[in-house]
């Protein structure tokens, strides 16, 4: 991994996800694409699990720095990511229609673990629970293989193969 | 997750500060993107803000008229004279809350009314030394005092989170109309006048309740595409009054 290119991406990720990504909302719900949960994916499909757990907890992080709650999408993001590295050692995730699929799995459950921890933190959770559940992870989903090129290209990785068992 | 509150909003309102510059920029790219043709959109915040401030001055007529009723001779104040209003610019949005880059060292404290076009928006819920966080009217975790028009009654509204605000309790016996305008109320120490915060959008049987209105309000300003607002500061710091 190289971090200092990690830290960039993520910096240029969060601020995009939270003043710039607004272009493209949909709908009056204003549905956005959640690009923290798009690199996770990306990260845990394309670097070692070691690498993935801190990945995705700074991601995670990011996340809730941007968030109303501090704490959730930490753990959220950090559990399911490393999940999916682990995941990703005896099942290729190669494939753009499986990558579409774990994008939107996994912004699904992340969603609800951070739901959940939210919740149990006695904070007020979000009252649009349908957009957060299912409609970002869609909209992340199918724009999520778009940015893996360009991601890919500024972390310099070429055709890297992880090894499974 | 197990950190005190007032610590993580420090952080999240120290990234803020850090990066202001680049957000305040992507920010305005994404309002300028979103703003639709020139002519509409000019005239229809110009009409909403003077429909606000024709509301408010109502208001405030009406008002004025019921104490020189009871107390003539009596002077008193006007509406927000006297008091400081602080401009601050809109770093970074969501449907629930804003950070302003205004803080306590501008005389800001965790309580005070947010306005925008002659209309309040907001409270201020947690306070840094140069950044604010704006509790919107549409969180569901903002609860303030109402007073709806041409009625004498009381009752909290509470965000729903998806860019509307309820009120409930209010009895059917009360005539409750599309339109009709709501106040927030007096509120010693923060608000010295009833303003408006928007307008009945629906009005409808509380399906749990039918005794009750299940009253859906819409913000009296267009929270998307705020650029700046003022905050009301009714006891400023000495720097403040020079």
């Amino acid at each position: 991994m190289r971090w200092p290119r990690f830290v960039v991406l993520v910096l240029i990720a969060t601020i995009l996800q939270i003043s710039l990504v607004d272009i493209i909302t949909v709908t009056t719900a204003n549905i956005r694409p959640d690009l923290l949960l798009i690199l996770l994916v990306f990260f845990a499909i394309n670097y070692d699990p070691i690498e993935v757990v801190i990945a995705s907890f700074s991601l995670g992080f990011a996340a809730d720095l941007i968030g109303p709650t501090m704490g959730p999408q930490t753990i959220s993001f950090g559990l399911l990511g490393t999940l999916l590295a682990d995941l990703h050692r005896v099942m290729a995730i190669r494939k753009t229609s499986h990558q579409v699929v774990a994008i939107f799995i996994i912004g699904f459950l992340t969603a609800i673990l951070a739901f959940i921890l939210t919740f149990l933190k006695a904070e007020p959770t979000a009252a649009n629970t349908y957009t957060e559940l299912f409609f970002k992870p869609l909209y992340s989903a199918i724009v999520g293989p778009f940015l893996f090129l360009p991601v890919a290209w500024w972390m310099r990785i070429k055709g890297r193969k992880t090894r499974r068992f | 997750m197990f950190a005190p509150k007032s610590l993580t909003g420090r952080l999240q309102l120290t990234f803020a500060h850090i990066f202001s510059r680049p957000l305040r920029i992507g920010r305005g790219i994404s309002l300028a993107m979103r703003t639709p043709s020139r002519t509409e959109v000019v005239s229809r915040r110009e009409h909403d803000k003077l429909q606000n401030h024709l509301a408010n001055i109502n208001e405030q007529l009406r008002q004025e008229h019921e104490k020189i009723r009871k107390l003539s001779g009596l002077r008193s104040r006007l509406g927000l004279k006297g008091v400081y209003l602080v401009i601050a610019d809109i770093i970074t949005s969501s449907t629930e809350e804003f950070i302003i880059n205004r803080g306590r060292n501008d005389g800001l404290t965790e309580g005070q009314f947010v306005i925008s076009d002659n209309g309040i928006i907001g409270i201020i819920s947690e306070v840094s030394d140069y950044r604010a966080k704006v509790k919107l009217i549409t969180d569901p975790t903002c609860k303030i005092p109402v007073k709806i028009e041409k009625l004498n009654i009381e009752r909290l509204m509470q965000g729903t989170g998806n860019n509307t605000s309820r009120i409930l309790q209010v009895q059917v016996k009360h005539n409750v109309q599309k339109n009709q305008v709501i106040y927030a109320c007096k509120k010693p120490g923060f608000l010295d006048v009833p303003m408006i915060v928007g307008r009945v959008a629906e009005c409808k049987r509380d399906k749990e309740n039918p005794t009750l209105w299940d009253i859906t309000v819409e913000p009296a300003t267009n929270l998307e595409q705020l650029r700046d607002v003022a905050v009301i500061v009714t006891n400023p710091p000495a720097e403040l009054r020079k």
